[in-house]
C-alpha cells in the first residue's frame, strides 16, 4: 500500500520516470487506485488554493460519475483498432494520467457540468454529434448565458491561467525565448492544424 | 402532401443519401483521396475566405474562448485573434507583421509575417508521401454549431507524430471543429467554432485597429516587417539521420534583436506535422532537457558551443531524437 502510494505521489507530481507507464497501467486497472489518486490530486489541488470557492465537492463526485460513464459509452463506439493496447505507451506521464485524476477539479467541473443535462439520444448515423452539441452547450455555460433547465451552482469565475511551459528551474527568459521560438515555428513552418497553432500563440500566459 | 413527400425527399439526402454515398466508395485509396481533397478544400477555405466568429480552444485541462475574423482581399489577408478569457491578449496578423498584444501588462511582440502564407499547403506530389506517414479516413458527417460538416480523421502510422480529426463545413469547407490525438487516441488540444459569420465579396468582417501602443508598451521583440535583415545561413549544421522520415523544408538565419548573435531556424516536416530546429550561441541560460506546453514539445541540447532547440507539435520522442540528431560538420 504504502508503495502504492508513492507511485500515486510520484504520477502527480510529475517526477515520471521510464517506469512512469508500469505505474500508470496500475492505476488504470485499479478502480480505488483511480479513487485514491483523484483524491490526492483534490487535496494537492486545495493545499494550493487552486480550487474556486464555489465547487460544491458532493456535485463534484457526481459528475465524475456522469464522466466516466459518458467515457466508457465513448470507449465502447469507438472501432476495434482504436482501443489496441499494444499501442506503445508515451514517454511522458503528462498524456496518460491526466483522464484519469482528471479534468483537473478548478476548470473542468464547470466545462463538463452541462453534460448532466444533455439529451441521451443520438442519431447513430451522425458519429459524435451528441458530443459536438454537449460541447457547445458546455461553451454556452462558460460565456455566462443561462440554458434552460440547469440550476447548477458552478461558479463563473473560471481561473484562466494562459500558456506555460513546464519547466522546473527555467527562468522568465527561458520561457520568453521559448515563446519566441514557437511564434516562429508556427510563423515559417506549414502545421496542417487549423486554428490550434494560432490559438496557442494567443493563449500565452501575460506573466511570462 | 406533395410538399410533405418533397420535404421528405430533401431531408433524406443529408441524412440518408450523403452518408450512403460516403460510405459506398469502394476503396480505401479512393477513400483517402476524397479525405485529402476534404483537407485541401479546408486550407484553401481557411486562407480565401472572410469569415468572424467565435471558437472555444481547449488543452492542458483549461479551455479558452477566442474570437477570430479573417479578412482577405486583393492586397492579401488580415487575421485578429482574440482571447476571451481572462486577459485580452490580442495577436494581429497581415502580410508583413505579427503582433501580439498583452493590454494588461503592456506587452507587445512584433514579428515577420510569413511569407508565401498564400500558397497551397498540399501539391499533388505530396499525397503520396503523406500516405506513408498517415491513414487518411472519412468518418462521416457530424453537426457542429449548427453546420453540417465532414469528419476526416488523420491517423498516423508511428509514434513520431500526432493524429488530426477535422469536421470540415459541408458548405463553405471552413474548418468548425478540430482535434489533436496523442498515440493512445486521447484529444490533446481541440478548436472548436460556436458561432461563425461567412462573409461575401462585398463585405467584410470588423477588424479593428491594433490598440494605440505607447512607450507605456515593454517591446519584446521588434522587426521591422522585412525579411532584408536575414543573412546567410550556416549550412554546416546538418540532421546526421532524419528521425520519422521528417524533411528539411526550409532554414533561415537572422541577428537577434539587441545583440550581435544570430539564431538559425531550420523546419522539418512530414508533409502534415513539422518542428522547428533553432540554434544559437550557448549563454548562462542555455538548459538540456524536455519541456512541453499542451502538445507542443521541445527539446533543448548544447552542442558545439551552442544551444539547440527542438520544437513542435509532435509527440516528445521526435525533437528529442531530432535534436540529438543535429550535428555541425565544417566543411
Amino acid at each position: 500500500m504504502k508503495e502504492q502510494d508513492e507511485k500515486l505521489s510520484y504520477l502527480l507530481d510529475d517526477y515520471a520516470d521510464e517506469n512512469a507507464s508500469g505505474n500508470v497501467d496500475e492505476v488504470i486497472g485499479d478502480v480505488n487506485l483511480q479513487y485514491r489518486m483523484r483524491r490526492y490530486r483534490m487535496i494537492g489541488e486545495i493545499m494550493r488554493h487552486e480550487l474556486p470557492p464555489a465547487i460544491d465537492t458532493g456535485f463534484h463526485e457526481a459528475v465524475m460519475a456522469r464522466i466516466a460513464r459518458e467515457v466508457g459509452a465513448v470507449q465502447d463506439r469507438k472501432p476495434r483498432a482504436m482501443l489496441d493496447s499494444s499501442t506503445p505507451a508515451p514517454l511522458l506521464s503528462r498524456g496518460i494520467f491526466k483522464p484519469i485524476a482528471g479534468l483537473a477539479v478548478a476548470a473542468s467541473v464547470a466545462i463538463v457540468t452541462v453534460a448532466l443535462w444533455q439529451p441521451q439520444s443520438q442519431d447513430a448515423r451522425q458519429p459524435d454529434a451528441g458530443l459536438a452539441e454537449a460541447d457547445q452547450i458546455k461553451i454556452q455555460q462558460l460565456a455566462g448565458q443561462r440554458i434552460a433547465g440547469s440550476a447548477v451552482p458552478v461558479s463563473t469565475g473560471v481561473p484562466t491561467r494562459g500558456t506555460r511551459w513546464k519547466i522546473d528551474r527555467g527562468s522568465p527568459e527561458l520561457q520568453q525565448k521559448l515563446n519566441a521560438y514557437l511564434v516562429n515555428h508556427t510563423e515559417y513552418s506549414n502545421s496542417v492544424q487549423g486554428l490550434i497553432p494560432q490559438a496557442r500563440v494567443a493563449g500565452f500566459d501575460a506573466q511570462q | 402532401m406533395r410538399n410533405n413527400s418533397a420535404a421528405g425527399r430533401a431531408d433524406l439526402l443529408p441524412r440518408v443519401v450523403i452518408p450512403l454515398l460516403l460510405a459506398s466508395c469502394v476503396s480505401a485509396p479512393a477513400l483517402a483521396d476524397e479525405a485529402m481533397q476534404w483537407v485541401q478544400k479546408m486550407s484553401d477555405a481557411m486562407r480565401g475566405l472572410s469569415y468572424s466568429g467565435n471558437f472555444v480552444y481547449m488543452h492542458d485541462n483549461q479551455l479558452e474562448s477566442m474570437q477570430i475574423s479573417h479578412y482577405r482581399d486583393a492586397d492579401g489577408e488580415k487575421e485578429r485573434l482574440l482571447s476571451l478569457n481572462g486577459e485580452a491578449r490580442e495577436v494581429f496578423r497581415d502580410n508583413q507583421n505579427l503582433t501580439c498584444i498583452w493590454p494588461s501588462s503592456r506587452k507587445v511582440v512584433v514579428d515577420l509575417s510569413r511569407k508565401n502564407s498564400f500558397s497551397p499547403i498540399f501539391i499533388p506530389d505530396d499525397i503520396a508521401r503523406l500516405e506513408k506517414f498517415y491513414d487518411m479516413k472519412l468518418l462521416g458527417m457530424d453537426r457542429v454549431a449548427n453546420h453540417n460538416t465532414v469528419v476526416v480523421h488523420i491517423e498516423p502510422r508511428d509514434t513520431y507524430r500526432y493524429g488530426i480529426k477535422f469536421w470540415i463545413n459541408r458548405d463553405n469547407h471552413l474548418m468548425m471543429k478540430s482535434s489533436l490525438l496523442d498515440e493512445q487516441y486521447r484529444e490533446i488540444e481541440q478548436v472548436m467554432f460556436t458561432s461563425l459569420r461567412v462573409y461575401g465579396d462585398d463585405e467584410k468582417p470588423l477588424i479593428e485597429t491594433l490598440p494605440k501602443i505607447d512607450e507605456s508598451y515593454t517591446m519584446v521583440r521588434y522587426h521591422r516587417g522585412d525579411s532584408s535583415k536575414s543573412v546567410e545561413v550556416d549550412n554546416a549544421w546538418q540532421l546526421s539521420h532524419t528521425p520519422g522520415g521528417f524533411w528539411r523544408e526550409s532554414v533561415l538565419r537572422r541577428m537577434i534583436q539587441g545583440t550581435e548573435n544570430f539564431v538559425q531556424q531550420m523546419v522539418y516536416t512530414d508533409g502534415l506535422a513539422s518542428l522547428s530546429v533553432f540554434i544559437e550561441r550557448e549563454t548562462s541560460d542555455s538548459l538540456s532537457g524536455a519541456t512541453s506546453m499542451g502538445a507542443v514539445n521541445a527539446y533543448m541540447r548544447i552542442h558545439a558551443n551552442h544551444s539547440i532547440t527542438a520544437i513542435g507539435e509532435v509527440p516528445a520522442i521526435t525533437v528529442k531524437e531530432v535534436a540529438e540528431s543535429i550535428t555541425y560538420r565544417q566543411q
